[in-house]
């Protein structure tokens, strides 16, 4: 798909400070400063690309808005990329701008999700990626703009400006900028990327939307069932328990232990979703089945999923809601719906027993993943 | 000088633009859609809007639709359906 191109719009300013100040004036940056997008760096972004200036790299359906290759180079080199970096930039919109990832909701909502870009591949060598220690944290120019380049996009071309479209409670910091590379090396499984069907040796983002990460800390103990027990705790918090889906970032030193347990991704995933659980009574007891819950057949069938004999009979009502009943006890509700809910993925410094859970955008069923090769 | 490029689309072509519907002038009679945006609380918010509408300018019929996916467009089924049965249609957000 392809739009016409307009002339450039453009503003005149005075040396590269006035520019600065120009874009804060226009309501341009997402707080820090930016680059002055000179159509000199503007072209030499769109020459690291194999995209024409008018090809639409994402197109947002609920308000009707196409995103032009021209126009994310424009927020591209706003945000620091190097040219080099655009393919990934223009594979992560394709992968943002996809039709099941629903863009609107993870965009605006009060939830205030970030968009996490997960790279694998040749590219995280070229670009000099950061899939190591800090991998989330400030030092690498490549993690660093390509997610700013999202936001940017998000606030210039879909007006998601605090406050406007974007209405989120209160955000997090991994909304300026979300993206890191998968330490393949130090995983004990096939790539990412591979898993998700990409042919190896190709490079290729994931995409997600993600709400703030917590730390999951163990340095006391190399056996997989009990260090799993501490992740599994962790997803099944009840400040974020949900049927949405979960990514974990496995620090080297976890992922050791797991591979020299001979531990599958498919089994530390099943483990996983067979430990995460709440009763329903616990979650009632919280106040987090809302009236409204009980109106929405898809969550009814969420908290009944692995009931003992399935749902009630007759049906609970909104009533039910916070009325805990003794057959609540014996109710699980696990995090997500399968084990392949849960994203696994590796990254951090080699030393350290510090890994990380991201939950999913939304207290539904969120987005899903979203795997696109970068074009080479 | 400098000249920098605008990274909005402001000049970018515009959503094709719709012939806005002609605005009826009372609502006594009249069948109201209330189309909701799929959270959880938006049909809530809409029921009450509708009461309000019958009360004070006695409403016909209500037609009640829910977008499947907050997230999502709604649907041109949904689309049809409201246009062919409603002269208005309220539409909300209710979280």
């Amino acid at each position: 798909m392809s739009a016409p191109v307009a002339p450039r719009a453009s503003i005149e300013v005075g040396d590269a400070w006035d520019a600065i100040e120009a874009c804060y004036a226009r309501g341009w940056t997402d707080g820090l400063p930016v680059v002055p997008p000179t159509e000199a760096l503007v072209d030499r972004m769109l020459a690291g690309g194999p995209w024409s200036p008018g090809d639409v790299l994402l197109h947002e359906p609920v308000r009707d808005r196409a995103v032009t290759a021209e126009k994310a180079a424009i927020n591209a080199v706003m945000a620091g990329c190097r040219p080099e970096y655009f393919p990934v930039v223009g594979a992560a919109l394709q992968a943002i701008g996809d039709p099941t990832f629903m863009l609107h909701g993870p965009a605006t909502s009060t939830g205030g999700s970030a968009l996490m870009v997960i790279v694998n591949g040749p590219a995280v060598g070229w670009l000099e990626l950061n899939g190591g220690a800090n991998l989330f944290g400030p030092g690498a120019r490549a993690n660093a703009t390509i997610g700013r380049t999202l936001r940017l996009v998000l606030l210039n071309c879909l007006d998601c400006r605090p406050g406007v479209l974007d209405r989120s409670t209160q955000g997090w910091p991994g909304k300026y900028s979300l993206c890191f590379a998968e330490d393949e090396a130090a995983s004990p499984w096939e790539p990412l990327s591979v898993s998700r069907g990409v042919p190896a040796g190709r490079s290729a983002v994931t995409v997600y939307a993600a709400e703030s990460g917590h730390n999951v800390l163990s340095h006391g103990t190399g056996d997989p069932e009990r260090l799993l027990t501490c992740f599994a705790d962790a997803l099944a918090g009840l400040g974020s328990l949900s049927p949405g889906r979960s990514v974990i970032v496995f620090a080297p030193e976890h992922a050791q232990h797991l591979r020299r347990a001979g531990w599958t991704r498919q089994r530390v995933q099943a483990w996983l979703y067979a430990h995460a659980w709440r009763s329903l009574a616990d979650l009632k007891r919280a106040g987090k089945i809302e009236p409204a819950v009980y109106t929405n057949p898809e969550l009814v069938a969420w908290i009944y999923r692995d009931a003992p004999g399935g749902r009630p009979e007759p049906p609970p009502g909104p009533e039910d809601a916070d009325r805990v009943t003794p057959g609540d006890e014996t109710v699980r509700v696990h995090r997500g719906l399968g084990p392949d809910d849960i994203l696994l993925t590796v990254g951090g410094g080699a030393a350290g027993g510090h890994s990380a859970f991201f939950p999913s955008w939304s207290r539904g069923r969120s987005v899903p993943f979203v795997t696109k090769e970068v074009p080479a | 000088m400098t000249r920098i490029l605008d990274p909005t689309l402001s000049d970018a072509a515009a959503p094709a633009a719709l012939p806005r519907a002609p605005r009826p002038r009372a609502l006594r009679g009249l069948t109201v859609g209330l189309l909701a945006n799929g959270k959880s609380n938006g049909m809530a918010l809409l029921d009450g809007i509708a009461e309000r509408l019958r009360e004070r300018h006695g409403i016909g019929e209500v037609v009640r639709a829910a977008k499947t996916n907050a997230s999502a467009p709604v649907s041109e089924e949904e689309v049809e359906r409201l246009a062919k049965r409603c002269a208005v249609v309220v539409t909300a957000i209710g979280d």
